[in-house]
């Protein structure tokens, strides 16, 4: 069988369903365990997830499908949150987030073709005296400008390709 | 008791009554959508607005309770106003081409729009595209578009059959019905969701585009499907059966029936019925015309000193009267009752819920008619067995196996079925054997008492089959030798309009 | 007038952020006091401080915390720190800045309300935050601050954080419950409200990050120096996120009742040569003001409101000449429409709506009927749901289409000059 939760995300998630008050609250942070692994959450995930959790797998699909945080379809190496709320709407968001996408030669959601990126824009995240600003993965980089941006993310790109090479 | 005033019109409710069932009382209208009495309040819909002692905050009835001395309305224009743009937010997604949708004709939403809408839609943009004809398993059939999303079925299959099949995934608009993956909704419940599903977005597979529904009508009546006895509708007309709802039922079914059920109606409708009396020779089936048949009938009855009746609890209270009577009339005779019972190994069980292993709507009848049943080895050395057969002979494998096993040591049956008995391909009847069209339960008036010992009334409802006789009829006219002809038997409880909907709840 | 940092005098300190840093500057101080209070005189201080919710609706703290029933029911305290209000960037700044600020103010806080067990919810896009709280937990358990016998006082409180996975409503305290509990963010229906039926169907009370860090000046100072800071029914102080076109945006802790123009120079003013032209003073769910409405607006819950706008999270977003206002409703319509939780038909369906009119508009498609059917739709979405997501959405757009309809007609008649400019995500 295809073990879409290795042991060690298993251990981690056997945890987090006696961490809280009720098991079901470690759904999110089971799913987010999941995320990390595969960099989105397929099906098949939640198949495993409510064996494991002996949840219903409605419960976990309404779960995984109202939070925007969670890739209900595999995304790029880098995955690139641009806000493009008010006020990094007024900054510039909207034109930074588009010019990544001319960049990597890739619509808003799609991953590029050389399966680097795939830009999202988003919404407020909390950023904005420093806007525009994106997140990539966890981290925040704020005050972009077109090209510091594109800096972070060749970067990056860079770092995951040396990683990915050490493998 | 509380008192309360309903847009003037003063009503009591017991203490801890929602507004919404305050109106219900009242039989005053009031628009909703989500609010079921059957399921937790979803407050959803936001149709059941109302002011509550001239305050100019709008409350919904389902989540409000009412307080002693509390005057509510919905008849002042900011209610009007609040519901007819309630019912245009439920629209503007929503597709409107009703005469292609099954629901046409019981539809809430039609329904409430002809009473509440506001007739004149502003909305120009585009409608949010859902899908079409999601297959949800053997009975549902789901259409995205058409769903408006009130959550009924969805707490169906958290709170009742906790089966939790169903949810509601993404959020906003763009928030859908559904099970993961489209995996099929299989719990023995599934078509509650079909009933309680306000517009046509969950369908009946069995049901959907057979008929319009204002060509139908309904018929109260007891599922015979086992002794929970749920009071059901039938729906039916010329053409036959078309579909089972279950009807409120405080006491015994609540608001559901199980899916078994609603499959009731099959087994009566022409094609598989027996239609005529026939008799076996020679392991061929010829018709009798009437004459004969009572001939025929005579003769075995009066010959047979040893006769046997193998009786299920498929029959009315007054069937059974009748057989008892019948029996001590012939007291020259030796008859022996043999009670016969579906699946032993799980006649006893039940599923928590609804579905009990007795497959008989009156085993409580049967039990409290005062018989004296016999061992059912008396069964083979009777000459004579009169078996009045269970109406659906599948539940009753052993039942069939059994006349089989009479048949092989060449016992004459007369046998009283529903299903064509005659198309049965292993048995092979002993000559004189008569087989004998009997009514179903839909055809005939009576009383069932159900496993908790409640008696309950069944109504005439269409002749499917005319030359079917009841249990009694056929007594009557084995006891008196004449027939009592049957007759198309029009019932008094038939709807006759097409109001098919029942109670919008 | 200066800014009077009750809460951020320290947060400059890059050491305030641990156990001991924040200790050097009294840290814990004030917890110690609280244990030899009566819990009931603490929440009567609260009450009497006239601290009113900091998350956006600014109901009064201490009577909140008074409609918990008087029974032995485990209670919940759990602290909102998903910010999600567009614009409102101070709970992310106190969180990473001094965790163990909010701590001390919710263990004063559980202690006052005799809660075992409280949750920081904080929204998951915060991963930074998430990973500071939950070190500056472990050390606060390892230093005797949390767990068994704080103190020595014989109060028992346990700490955890939780985190969402993107989504605003989350922001709203039963949405915030309802993912706790670990469903969709979706509010629950009140009546029953937390404090009697919350997290669990247990009694529950949902507080914001500044507002449980601002119990602790509270109870350091006393009720009474807290009211004279600020005015007098908006007592103390403010943490105001500015943002938008100003030139040095950031979060500024000033006493309420701060004159807006004041606030908008402490971010460092207009940019050059740009002129004023509107300000949302409380997030993005606060109706917008007009350049002139700013001149006299003073940044408290009454002097908004009578505005017709309120201070909502503190979100100060400047508008300039250089902004085209449909533009910006098209961004705040897109939002809404984005995070509607759907349970509600006139919310679910009247934000997609609102939305789409909008982005009609902004396409060159647009007629001038639409600005009174937008005023319409908003209207009647009003006031008719579980929570004010609906309502959050409906004051933009009466408020944008109201105080600029101008520039909406000019919009529409010049509809496809525009169009080809409009920047569409």
């Amino acid at each position: 069988m295809n073990e879409y939760i290795p042991q060690a995300d298993k251990e981690f998630i056997l945890k987090e369903l006696k961490r809280y008050e009720t098991p079901i609250s470690a759904l999110i942070p089971s799913l987010f365990c999941i995320q990390k692994r595969h960099g989105w959450v397929p099906a098949e995930a939640v198949k495993e997830l409510s064996l494991l959790s002996d949840l219903p797998e409605s419960r976990i699909n309404e779960v995984l499908n109202f939070y925007t945080m969670f890739n209900k379809k595999p995304v790029g190496q880098l995955h690139v949150q641009v806000c493009c709320n008010v006020s990094c709407a007024m900054n510039g968001g909207r034109e930074l987030a588009k010019h990544i996408c001319e960049t990597y030669k890739v619509g808003f959601e799609q991953v590029s073709p050389c399966g680097t990126v795939t830009v999202s824009p988003v919404e407020c995240l909390g950023a904005c005296d420093k806007a525009p600003m994106m997140q990539v993965g966890q981290a925040y980089y704020e005050d972009l400008t077109n090209e510091s941006a594109l800096e972070v993310l060749e970067k990056l790109a860079f770092e995951k390709a040396k990683v990915s090479a050490h493998v | 008791m509380f008192k309360c005033t309903i847009n003037g019109h003063e009503v009591e409710v017991p203490e801890g009554a929602s507004v919404i069932e305050a109106f219900k009382l009242l039989k005053e209208d009031i628009a909703h959508y989500c609010w079921h009495p059957g399921l937790s309040i979803a407050g959803v819909c936001r149709l059941c607005m109302v002011q509550i002692d001239d305050g100019p905050r709008l409350h919904i009835a389902c989540n409000t309770l009412v307080k002693d001395g509390m005057k509510i309305t919905n008849q002042t224009e900011v209610v009007k106003e609040a519901v007819r743009w309630g019912m245009d937010f439920h629209l503007i997604n929503h597709p409107l081409d009703c005469p292609i949708c099954d629901q046409a004709g019981e539809c809430g939403l039609q329904e409430q729009y002809m009473k509440y809408g506001q007739y004149d839609s502003s909305m120009a943009e585009k409608k949010v595209k859902k899908r079409k004809v999601v297959d949800l398993g053997e009975r549902v059939v789901l259409d995205s578009e058409r769903c408006i999303l009130c959550s009924r079925c969805v707490r169906f299959t958290d709170e009742v059959t906790k089966t939790n099949e169903l949810g509601i995934f993404n959020r906003g608009d763009h928030s859908e019905i559904g099970t993961f993956e489209d995996q099929p909704l299989d719990n023995k419940y599934s078509l509650n969701t079909v009933d309680i599903c306000p517009v046509g977005a969950l369908t009946s597979k069995d049901f959907r585009f057979q008929q319009r529904v204002w060509y139908l009508k309904d018929t109260d009546s007891i599922c015979t499907g086992c002794s929970t006895g749920c009071s059901i509708k039938v729906y039916h007309n010329k053409e036959g059966l078309f579909r089972v709802k279950p009807v409120f039922n405080e006491k015994v079914n609540g608001h559901w029936m199980c899916d078994e059920g609603r499959d009731l109606y099959k087994h009566v409708n022409a094609p598989v019925r027996l239609k005529q009396i026939l008799k076996s020779v020679g392991n061929e089936w010829f018709p009798l015309g009437l004459e004969r048949a009572l001939d025929h009938l005579n003769e075995a009855f009066s010959k047979a000193e040893n006769i046997s009746v193998l009786i299920t609890a498929q029959h009315t209270v007054e069937e059974y009267k009748a057989l008892k009577n019948w029996a001590q009339q012939l007291q020259d005779k030796t008859i022996n009752f043999v009670y016969w019972k579906n699946n032993p190994e799980s006649f006893d069980s039940f599923d928590g819920l609804l579905i009990r292993g007795d497959k008989n709507p009156n085993t409580k009848g049967l039990l409290e008619a005062g018989f004296e049943f016999a061992d059912a080895s008396v069964l083979d050395s009777s000459d004579l067995v009169l078996a009045p057969m269970p109406e659906n002979p599948a539940v009753y494998p052993k039942y069939m196996e059994k006349l089989e096993q009479l048949s092989k040591l060449q016992t004459q049956l007369c046998l009283l079925s529903v299903s064509n008995i005659t198309q049965h391909e292993t048995i092979n009847f002993a000559d004189g054997t008569l087989a004998i069209p009997m009514k179903t339960a839909f055809e005939k008036a009576g009383h069932f008492i159900n496993h908790q010992g409640l008696t309950q009334k069944i109504h005439k409802g269409r002749v499917i089959v005319k030359a079917a006789l009841g249990l009694d009829e056929l007594l009557q006219a084995i006891k008196i030798g004449k027939w009592i002809q049957p007759q198309l038997l029009k019932s008094r409880k038939t709807n006759e309009s097409s109001k098919v909907s029942g109670e919008l709840w | 007038m200066s800014e009077s940092q009750l809460l951020t005098e320290h947060y400059h300190k890059d050491t305030y952020k641990s156990l001991k840093g924040y200790q050097a500057d009294g840290g814990y101080e004030v917890l110690k006091k609280a244990f030899k209070m009566e819990p009931q005189a603490i929440i009567d201080e609260v009450k009497a401080s006239g601290l009113r919710g900091r998350g956006g609706a600014g109901f009064p703290t201490g009577v909140k915390w008074g409609f918990l029933p008087r029974n032995d029911e485990t209670r919940y305290l759990l602290c909102n720190a998903d910010e999600g209000e567009p614009g409102t960037f101070k709970d992310r700044m106190m969180m990473e800045r001094a965790p163990h600020q909010l701590i001390e103010g919710m263990i004063i806080s559980a202690f006052a309300i005799n809660s075992p067990k409280s949750y920081i919810y904080i929204r998951g896009e915060y991963d930074q935050c998430i990973e500071t709280v939950t070190a500056a937990i472990k050390e606060a358990y390892d230093a005797g601050l949390l767990g068994e016998n704080i103190l020595g006082s014989g109060f028992k409180h346990d700490m955890d954080v939780y985190y969402g996975a993107g989504a605003y409503i989350c922001g709203d305290e039963t949405g915030m419950i309802s993912s706790l509990e670990g469903l969709k963010g979706q509010p629950k229906l009140k009546p029953p409200f937390p404090a009697v039926q919350g997290y669990l169907k247990k009694p529950t009370i949902v507080n914001n990050v500044e507002t449980l860090a601002a119990v602790i000046p509270i109870i350091d100072k006393g009720a009474e120096a807290y009211k004279a800071i600020g005015t007098e029914k908006s007592s103390g102080t403010k943490l105001f996120s500015v943002s938008g076109c100003v030139e040095k945006a950031g979060n500024f802790e000033v006493p309420l009742g701060y004159p807006l123009m004041d606030l908008i120079e402490l971010a460092g003013g207009l940019r050059p040569g740009r002129k004023l032209k509107a300000v949302i003073p409380g997030g993005s769910s606060a109706p917008v003001l007009t350049a002139e409405e700013c001149l006299t607006a003073k940044m408290d819950y009454e002097d908004l409101s009578a505005k017709g706008s309120m201070l909502g999270s503190g979100a100060v977003m400047v508008i300039d000449d250089s902004q085209n206002m449909v533009d910006l409703l098209g961004v705040i319509m897109h939002f809404y429409h984005h995070e509607s939780c759907g349970q509600c038909t006139p919310c679910r369906e009247g934000t997609g709506w609102l939305s789409k009119m909008v982005h009609s508009i902004l396409e060159g498609k647009g007629r001038i009927a639409d600005l009174d059917l937008i005023l319409k739709v908003a209207n009647q979405m009003k006031g008719k749901t579980i929570c004010a997501l609906s309502d959050a959405a409906a004051l933009p757009a009466l408020s944008f289409v109201t105080k600029f309809r101008d520039e909406f007609e000019d919009y529409i008649k010049r509809g496809h000059q525009y169009a080809a400019e409009a920047l569409h995500v």
